[in-house]
């Protein structure tokens, strides 16, 4: 099932006025895609899905599932969650207290009147996917979250939904919990190949989820792509900040023209931009500009006698495999990985910035 | 879910309407109805006549409506703060860690929870000059040498009444306060444990001022109730001696039932302005002291 | 002693009094319901113990206290039943549903609570009389249901809007539908909730007096507490013996309701003047 939202506005009424939640967002989701939206707490992400599942009316705009239009605000027509035919994940989970993990996942199958050894057949199919057979005589008071989480998940799958609709499935779990579940969210969505969506504000989540991203940002796109070209080519400075981590660094950076070579400024420094970059530059209008660089790309004291800028370690924090290494260039706070010990706070470092890597961003920050 | 629909709008009226015809007919309407009607001479077997104000001027010269306000105000004053004491008191008990604590509650609750006239009446005999409890624990222990008159004099119907009202409904007062104690947080009390305050200094500089609002709640709904007391007192001395004890509810009942339902709808309305002017009172004085602690 | 030593003290003695406070007239009434005799204290006499008072109370057709019984049971079932099912339905409307006027309504019917009864019941008399309805069941389920609906209401409302909104959404997502949400969902959620109103309601329409006094006249409709209340003997003296027998026969249900449900009638009575 296709998925299209086209100029989908919502905005919501409340008593300082009007708020606009969502701006002028189209989105198309294709056949068996796994789509993540991705953005900061009340970006407006939960709310699009909302309106996917039918659980909000939009202000304005059209959502087509296929060719079958389920909400049109021109043409008036909203249809019920219930004549969508969608599943939804809550974060909570949402499962029903009084129901034993069975009744549960039947619980849909329940209200559309299905016939009892056909609910019993999918139910226990569910289950087992999940593997679950064991607890579907338990309360869900009695389970762990991750056991909630299966059981979530079970409901959803259990009546062959259009749509897969997930709101932050993963937040509540603890960390180690969190990464096999995403592992097995992600294989049960390439076998059963049902178009999902799935709302994150964890980047690694989204990266590691998504066949595409959208990553929203106050009530609208930012940008949509495959993880790799987030990654890669940020469309701009909030999605370069929000993807990858540590998160890129942003610097103020001014171009000046020395001994004939363009040159980009930062703090006391001078650093001559390669060729690659060039064209990029002298496409700029003004002599400023925002350099974006990832930690990744910063060398500490290396091995090879290239230009080098001078900095001070203001601080050092082990990430484990990696270490962030907070540079103070000249009053510039920049963010390096390496993977060296011997990183003694105070020291004076020469630097290697590869600004071949480098990432140009017009305007303001 | 936050979207007002036209749909949502017409499941709430479907689901509200019982509520709103039920309480329209059988409140709303009796309610207006004797607003109006207190300004009507409205007699059994006699015409309808609009007198406007007169009912509640030969209100103010009746000196039995007079005797019945005064009884009533008089009630409220004595019972309620001794429910209200008593009622902490219990509240305090119950709260404390003991064993069969449920039943414990469970006992302090049966009697709010059974029917007033059954307790008038377990009263009336206790009371009883000749043969009741009261007088012969009295007689026994030697307090008096003769059996009380408790029944038959005004003064001492004055304090069955009272006694047997606070044993009704301190129940209901230490039940509202208990919620409120529960409401405590133990690290306060802890802390105030820490701090070295005894038992009484826990209790006047932590528990009472925390328990400020809900006390006023209980003070408010026991004041309205016992304005409008009727069934225990109606039972146990029929508003006697000479109408000592008639509360104003049982005045303007004695009229309805005499068929005079303009006057009894008059004692109704000022029954009625009595509270409202006491809970608008209660509610300032509420959010006074809410607003210093 | 400790100052621990003397609270224990204090807490022993408080309890027994408390007791004592609260049971010593039922056991007097149990005694005097079991005596042959309601005045043996004062008579020095002996207590004999007899049946004879339940006796009479439970068969004497002419004492009407079985029709009274039943009556009581019917009218304060049928008035918790409607109860419930009304204040359900308007609960669920007002935490769930967005509709102009929700909490104007909640305090509405706070202040309807205000009332005394006294002014209904003048008007009700003539409402009734014209309908033909003085004496029958109706004549007091109906003022019954309206007068405790506000209390339920704030009681529900209270438990209802605890129970988490993405249940609500989960269940629209499994394709029920309003009403289905409120049988399926919240009502079994909120169970104790209901389970406190249907009690507190049950007893509020079970020991009403002045409706119950006013509106009906015989044993045809006439519930316990006038019953009781009204009790004459046949041969003009008070028959105490027979009113604590049947005081015995009325407290009875209560107490056992009560020592049963002690949680849920606490809950309810707390959630409703707390929120009020």
């Amino acid at each position: 099932m296709k998925v299209e939202l086209t100029d989908i506005t919502k905005e919501f009424t409340s008593l300082r006025g009007r708020v606009v939640a969502l701006d002028d967002i189209s989105i198309k989701i294709d056949e068996g895609e796994f789509f993540v939206l991705l953005g900061p707490s009340g970006c407006g992400k939960s709310t699009l899905l909302n309106l996917i599942a039918g659980l909000e009316k939009p202000t304005a705009g059209r959502i087509q599932f296929d060719d079958k239009v389920v909400a049109d605000t021109d043409r008036r027509i909203f249809l019920t969650p219930k004549e969508r035919n969608v599943a939804f994940v809550f974060q909570s989970y949402a499962l029903y207290p009084h129901l034993d993990v069975f009744e549960n996942i039947a619980f849909p199958l329940r209200i559309a009147r299905i016939e009892k050894a056909e609910i019993k057949k999918a139910v226990e199919q569910a289950a087992a996917t999940l593997e679950i057979t064991d607890l579907l005589a338990v309360r869900p008071a009695e389970l762990s979250g991750g056991q909630r989480q299966r059981v979530a998940i079970a409901r959803a799958i259990v009546r062959k939904p259009n749509v897969f609709l997930l709101d932050e499935p993963l937040s509540n779990l603890d960390a180690r919990l969190r990464i096999a579940m995403r592992a097995e969210i992600k294989n049960l969505q390439d076998k059963l190949g049902i178009t999902t969506v799935y709302v994150t504000h964890d980047q690694v989540e989204a990266m590691g989820l998504g066949d595409r991203i959208a990553v929203l940002n106050r009530g609208k796109i930012e940008q949509i792509g495959t993880p790799e070209s987030l990654y890669e080519k940020p469309a701009g400075i909030f999605v370069a900040q929000f993807i990858g981590s540590p998160p890129m660094n942003i610097i103020d950076a001014s171009i000046i023209k020395a001994d004939g070579k363009l040159c980009v400024v930062l703090g006391n420094q001078k650093l001559v931009i390669p060729s690659e970059k060039i064209r990029e530059i002298e496409g700029l209008k003004e002599n400023h500009f925002i350099l974006g660089l990832r930690p990744e790309h910063i060398t500490i004291n290396p091995p090879d006698n290239a230009q080098m800028l001078t900095a001070t370690i203001h601080s050092v924090e082990s990430l484990g495999r990696e270490t962030a290494v907070y540079l103070d260039v000249d009053g510039l706070a920049i963010t390096a990985l390496c993977d060296r010990e011997g990183m003694g706070k105070g020291r004076q470092v020469r630097v290697r910035i590869h600004l071949d890597k480098m990432h140009i961003f017009k305007g303001e920050r | 879910m936050s979207d007002i629909t036209d749909k949502e709008i017409k499941a709430a009226c479907v689901f509200i309407s019982p509520l709103i015809v039920l309480i329209f007919l059988f409140i709303l309407v009796p309610v207006l109805g004797t607003l109006l009607n207190s300004m009507f001479q409205d007699v059994a077997f006699l015409d309808k006549q609009f007198v406007f104000l007169r009912n509640f001027r030969q209100l103010f010269a009746d000196s039995g409506f007079r005797q019945a306000l005064k009884f009533t105000l008089l009630f409220v004053l004595v019972s309620v703060p001794i429910e209200i004491v008593l009622g902490m008191a219990f509240a305090m008990l119950m709260n404390t860690h003991i064993p069969l604590r449920g039943l414990l509650r469970a006992c302090v609750l049966i009697p709010w929870a059974i029917p007033a006239a059954v307790s008038g009446r377990i009263w009336e005999l206790i009371y009883n000059y000749s043969y009741g409890l009261a007088n012969f624990i009295f007689t026994e222990l030697g307090i008096t040498t003769e059996p009380v008159n408790w029944l038959g004099t005004s003064l001492g119907a004055f304090i069955a009444v009272v006694i047997a009202d606070v044993w009704k409904t301190t129940p209901f007062a230490a039940i509202i306060l208990l919620a409120g104690l529960q409401a405590i947080p133990v690290e306060l009390l802890n802390q105030a444990r820490v701090d070295r305050a005894n038992f009484l200094q826990v209790f006047y500089k932590v528990v009472l001022p925390l328990m400020k609002p809900i006390i006023i709640v209980a003070l408010l709904f026991r004041t309205i109730d016992g304005l409008r007391v009727f069934d225990l007192i109606y039972v146990l001395s029929g508003g006697g001696p000479g109408g000592a004890t008639t509360s104003i509810s049982h005045y303007a009942y004695k009229y309805f039932l005499g068929g005079d339902f303009g006057y009894g709808s008059a004692v109704s309305v000022i029954l009625f302005m009595i509270a409202f002017l006491l809970s608008v009172f209660y509610v300032k004085a509420g959010r006074f002291m809410t607003g210093q602690v | 002693m400790s100052e621990n030593t003397v609270r224990n003290w204090l807490v022993l003695a408080g309890i027994v009094f408390c007791l004592a406070f609260c049971l010593f007239p039922f056991i007097y009434m149990l005694v005097i319901s079991l005596s042959t005799r309601a005045d043996f204290l004062s008579q020095r006499a002996s207590f004999k113990f007899t049946l004879d008072n339940f006796n009479a109370v439970l068969t004497d057709g002419s004492l009407h206290f079985p029709d009274y019984l039943r009556n009581s049971f019917l009218i304060s079932l049928a008035s918790a039943f409607f109860c419930v099912v009304i204040a359900s339905l308007a609960a669920y409307a007002i935490t769930r549903l967005q509709f102009p006027g929700r909490m104007s309504l909640l305090f509405f019917a706070l202040a309807v609570s205000m009332f005394p009864q006294i002014g209904l019941v003048g008007y009700l008399f003539k409402f009734m009389t014209r309908l033909g309805w003085i004496n029958t069941y109706q004549a007091l389920v109906l003022p019954y249901t309206a007068w405790i609906l506000p209390l339920s209401l704030w009681i529900l409302v209270s438990y209802f809007s605890q129970i988490p909104r993405e249940l609500d959404k989960a269940a629209l997502v499994d394709g029920c539908t309003y009403r289905q949400i409120l049988c399926k969902v919240i009502l079994p959620v909120a169970a104790p909730g209901v389970l406190s109103v249907f009690l507190l309601s049950f007893i509020f329409a079970f020991n009403e007096f002045m409706f119950a006094l006013m509106l009906t006249t015989d044993y045809r409709a006439r519930t316990v507490p006038v019953g009781i209340a009204l009790f004459q003997g046949l041969h003009g003296q008070t028959p105490w013996g027979n009113i604590m027998a049947a005081s015995v026969v009325t407290t009875l249900p209560i107490v056992i309701l009560t020592l049963v449900f002690q949680r849920h009638i606490m809950a309810g009575l707390t959630r409703g003047a707390v929120k009020g």
